[in-house]
């Protein structure tokens, strides 16, 4: 199946809401400790050939890039959160020259995620090291609104899937936080685990349910009604799990990826969770992601450079 | 015009004559944007609705060579026909008899034309590190962690020379390292974290006492503040007057400690660290008190449970991470970081710090002293150095995917791995690979400079063929004046300007494989030719070869008449564009009037980038030759390099006006409207230059790209049969 080596360390894969064979990699230098960022637009050769994958676009930064996001509203538009700070936004359509189309430098210290709005689309979501969650809409060169409750690193904040005004934050300070964009504080506070939170998705089915992933190496998953004990806690990765994902295609699984190096995925509604578990890098996997667009494409990312997409069941390195 | 139109930059909206790119509105709001961020919010170029269309949706990246060839034609841009990858997918299209032909044709929409006409000495798609912070740099840290805790052995420090990391990298070093450690070490105690980081921070010279991001970092914040405050007068510019640099020196030197002298001042050593710890265990106590388990207690205890699994760990992928052994190196000092890249550190170094070290403010001295001019010619060197790194990625990655990729095939298809109905199309598609793969590699042995000769030649025999040769290269009949020239050659071998004129013949007839192939050999016979060492330097500058391209343009001045002075007598092992770039300054200087000289500062401009420049110099060459064809289509190219494709399309226009058979300007031309989104307009263009060199299979493809993306399917069969009949009565110009 398709892999892509980049030449810096990778953080984070996302697959284009809008073409089934395109998926965008956040990468950085010296495992993002200090150096250049880049970040390629792959493209795939449809999900059922040895193609390789080739990279159209890309772009670098000055330092390293920790997370991006797809625009849901155009298919060539892509925010990128970097290291220093900033968040840039590139329109894969311009020349190398006229990118960014726009550079937002508000956050104070390392920009760890992003998230675009589902349905509002010209809205989006960034965290920070500094703390803080930002809301951001295209058309404005500030901020609209900055969340700042946590009192640690935010490694990660989604939107919720059907909620237009709520999202999730997941915190270094134990905790993750759901808010309401119309309301400065958070609606509700989940110390989820013990140990720093690295991550946490909503479940796209069940409106309720959102999961989290730990440096104390479990992935956890909740239902925003009873906190005081998660529905679920899935151990298995012997290390600090780096990224949580819910299946879009179904509602019981998780895609996960650790820094013990494996992609592994969850039916977290079974006794024995792990379906699958995948030890294709090299290095800690840190990026994950799941296609919308073609149900049981995934894509994984890591600190060896490599990028992979491959249909679940199969091994992501095998040849054809 | 509808928005999308506006947005996609869609033929409609690109005015001639403006600054085009693929989106004018967005490059115009860029413009704007970057001269005043003010502006932004009234602009709004991010479109909003509406998908594109995908062959949109990339900006057409160079994935290839150009071509430009010497003395006086020059320039072109095309994507090498045989590029890695595309061979392949070509091959694999007709394996699926059409199946996946849609995805590719969209693939292929999106990758397409180079917008570089002349390509530059570094890959665009690899640009040289962004404000990288300077060249010595240590990162590392965290994993000489896991080794030491795996080992069960505490991390010694080691004390590294001094690396020059600024104020802002060591901060970045010490708030990524300190909070990454803490994910790769849940296992842990804070207590054992700090140590260890701190030890490893003392290490890079770096002040470990006070994170900037603790765990709870509230309390800490005045701290923070108060460190960044007596920080931050170093991020300042350069002294201004000496009494101010000697302040600032002494501050330098005294800054943290002055700091943290003052701190303990108020607050006794160990200060905080005891205030700490009295709170903390207050804390303990009182949610013990409530009955409520501490999460630092619980956490411990499973640290400790961790801790042993993590001694235990023999996982041999483990062992063999590169990323911790990287750091491992990097915490003993083997390892540093020079301009990016890693590279044994000196065997000595330890001495060499010791004694600097000993011999106190002095190194400090030596330091500022020398530091920056030493420190600007080790970057441009290094520099330098990382050029080919893009080619040996390129290499690695076509060997990767289609080599290994044929084996993988004809492995499978001894082992009879596929079903017996796709056998026969996969068997058709591997034959067409592998005969792609030999006409390749043909190809690729005549860029090392074997020429290919044509097969039948009606000139052969023929009195005087360079004399016919120079007659139909004047009058543009250019595949018939490489016949002739062919003839004269292989008559007389050793005629340099046979030679020449042959490669210029093909460059202009957009064939840069042979003409670099015929220029090497007017080399060999000729080598210190003048125009012959030109046109090498040109032509190796659009084969991305700055380093070849810098000797042969060094070779020019070395072997000039006039200008050969400036060159120093012994040729230089390796050459730096600064230099050569001064040098050619000079010598415009020296005679202002030599438009060669103009001409190969534009060719050294375009290696660095410098398009604005590169302009300059081959406006100031036209002033001097306003008829010289090449040299407009140089500018042209040089125009379209610096995104401005509607300004080049006007240089294109002028030299065709000079030299209507101009096969490369016209093709150039169709590349330029093309990258404005114009595409019907540069099918005409194609189709012109396709008539006067049915040859150019470059050319070929980009008509067929232009076909598909000005959905023109029903003119795609008649490309690929290439009835040049139907496409002309269908697009004339």
């Amino acid at each position: 199946m398709p892999s892509f080596k980049t030449p810096f360390q990778g953080y984070s894969v996302k697959f284009s809401p809008f073409h089934p064979n395109l998926l965008a990699v956040a990468t950085a230098q010296n495992f993002g400790i200090l150096g250049n960022g880049r970040l390629h637009v792959l493209s795939l050769s449809g999900g059922a050939g040895p193609a390789p994958i080739t990279s159209p676009f890309s772009f670098d930064t000055a330092d390293g890039i920790y997370d991006l996001a797809w625009s849901e509203s155009h298919d060539s538009l892509l925010i990128a959160a970097v290291a220093d700070g900033s968040l840039k936004l590139l329109d894969t359509s311009l020349p190398p020259t006229a990118n960014p189309v726009r550079s937002l430098s508000e956050h104070s210290r390392e920009a760890s995620s992003l998230d675009f709005h589902p349905t509002r689309r010209d809205s989006f979501l960034s965290s920070s090291w500094d703390d803080s969650v930002k809301l951001w809409a295209l058309d404005r060169p500030q901020s609209l609104r900055t969340f700042l409750e946590h009192s640690y690193c935010v490694y990660s904040v989604v939107w919720h899937p059907r909620h237009a005004d709520v999202f999730a934050s997941a915190s270094g300070d134990r905790t993750v936080r759901i808010w309401d964009v119309r309301d400065p504080n958070s609606t509700q506070v989940v110390p989820a685990h013990d140990h720093e939170i690295l991550t946490c998705d909503w479940n796209k089915y069940d409106e309720c349910v959102f999961a989290t992933g730990s440096v104390d190496r479990s992935i956890r998953v909740w239902d925003v009604r009873s906190h005081r004990a998660p529905l679920s806690v899935i151990e298995g990765h012997g290390y600090a799990v780096r990224k949580v994902k819910f299946s879009p295609h179904n509602a019981r699984i998780i895609g996960s990826c650790s820094y013990d190096m494996s992609v592994c995925f969850w039916d977290y509604g079974k006794e024995d969770s792990c379906i699958g578990r995948y030890d294709h890098h090299t290095e800690f996997a840190v990026g994950i992601d799941m296609s919308v667009l073609v149900e049981g494409l995934v894509a994984s990312t890591g600190w060896d450079g490599m990028v992979y997409a491959w249909q679940l069941g199969t091994d992501p390195r095998a040849p054809m | 015009m509808a928005m999308r139109d506006l947005v996609t930059g869609g033929a409609a909206c690109a005015v001639p004559g403006s600054s085009g790119s693929a989106n004018p509105l967005g490059a115009l709001a860029n413009a704007l944007i970057g001269s005043s961020s003010k502006t932004q919010e009234r602009l709004n170029e991010i479109p909003t609705a509406a998908i594109r269309t995908p062959e949109n949706q990339f900006f057409p990246q160079p994935t290839d060579h150009l071509g430009a060839l010497p003395g006086t034609e020059a320039d072109q841009s095309l994507i090498r026909p045989n590029a890695p990858g595309s061979e392949f997918m070509r091959g694999f299209r007709s394996a699926e008899q059409g199946g996946l032909a849609d995805v590719w044709d969209e693939i292929q929409g999106g990758v397409p034309i180079i917008p570089h006409d002349m390509r530059v000495g570094v890959d665009p798609r690899f640009p040289p590190p962004v404000d990288g912070p300077p060249q010595i740099m240590l990162s590392g840290l965290l994993h000489s962690f896991v080794d030491s805790s795996r080992g069960g052995m505490p991390f010694v420090p080691a004390r590294l020379p001094m690396l020059g990391l600024s104020q802002g990298d060591k901060q970045c070093i010490r708030d990524r390292s300190t909070i990454m450690a803490r994910h790769f070490f849940a296992d842990k105690s804070e207590d054992f974290i700090n140590t260890q980081v701190n030890a490893l921070l003392q290490s890079l010279d770096i002040d470990g006492d006070v994170h900037a991001k603790s765990l709870a970092p509230g309390r800490f914040r005045e701290m923070e503040d108060y460190w960044n405050e007596s920080q931050g007068f170093m991020k300042h510019g350069p002294p201004v007057g000496d009494a101010w640099a000697a302040e600032f020196d002494q501050t330098r030197m005294n800054g943290p400690d002055a700091w943290a002298h003052s701190f303990e001042q108020q607050h006794g050593a160990n200060g905080w660290a005891s205030e700490f710890e009295q709170e903390h265990n207050q804390l303990a106590t009182t949610m013990h008190q409530r009955g409520a388990v501490s999460p630092n207690l619980a956490a411990m205890e499973q640290s400790r449970m961790l801790a042993q699994t993590l001694a235990q760990n023999n996982d041999p992928k483990f062992q063999n991470s590169q990323f911790l052994r990287f750091l491992s190196k990097m915490s003993h000092g083997e390892v540093i970081f020079d301009d990016n890249r890693l590279k044994p550190a000196p065997g000595d170094w330890a001495t060499e710090f010791q004694q600097q070290h000993n011999a106190g403010p002095s190194w400090a001295d030596e330091y500022l002293h020398r530091g920056p001019d030493h420190w600007a010619d080790e970057f441009s060197a290094e520099r330098e150095k990382n050029a080919p790194l893009d080619d040996q990625w390129v290499n690695e990655f076509s060997q990767l995917h289609v080599d290994d990729w044929a084996d993988e095939f004809g492995r499978k298809l001894a082992e009879g791995a596929l079903g017996d109905e796709t056998k026969d199309d996969w068997a058709n598609a591997y034959d067409e690979f592998v005969n792609e793969q030999i006409a390749a590699k043909r190809q690729s042995d005549s860029s090392r400079g074997v020429y290919v000769f044509s097969d039948m030649n009606p000139y052969v025999g023929h009195p005087n063929p360079l004399k016919e040769g120079q007659e139909l290269f004047r009058k543009g009949l250019l595949s018939e004046a490489i016949l002739a020239l062919e003839a004269e050659v292989i008559k007389n071998p050793e005629n340099s300007e046979g030679w020449r004129l042959l490669g210029i013949t093909h460059a202009e007839n957009d064939d840069d494989q042979q003409a670099i192939a015929a220029m090497m050999k007017a080399q060999e016979a000729d080598p210190t030719n003048l125009e012959v060492l030109l046109a090498l330097g040109v032509s190796h500058t659009n084969e991305l070869e700055q380093a070849a391209a810098l000797r042969y343009l060094y070779g020019w001045l070395h072997h000039h008449p006039k200008y050969g002075v400036l060159a120093s007598p012994a040729m230089p092992e390796v050459f730096y564009h600064t230099d050569v770039a001064r040098l050619f300054q000079d010598a415009s200087q020296m005679s202002p009037e030599d438009a060669d000289v103009h001409i190969i500062l534009g060719v050294l401009y375009n290696l660095s980038r410098e398009y604005d420049r590169g302009m300059e110099s081959f406006r100031r060459a036209l002033e001097l030759r306003p008829n010289d064809y090449s040299l407009w289509n140089k500018l042209g190219a040089t125009q379209a390099n610096s995104v401005q494709s509607a300004d080049a399309i006007l240089a294109y226009q002028k030299a065709l006006d000079l030299k209507p058979n101009y096969v490369r300007a016209w093709a150039n031309m169709g590349i330029s409207y093309a990258n404005q989104g114009m595409y019907e307009e540069s099918i005409s263009y194609y189709v012109r230059a396709l008539a006067m060199n049915p040859k150019a299979d470059s050319v070929w493809q980009y008509l067929r790209m232009s076909l598909s993306n000005a959905s023109r399917h029903d003119m795609l069969e008649a490309c690929d049969s290439r009835n040049l009949d139907i496409l002309q009565k269908e697009f004339p110009l």
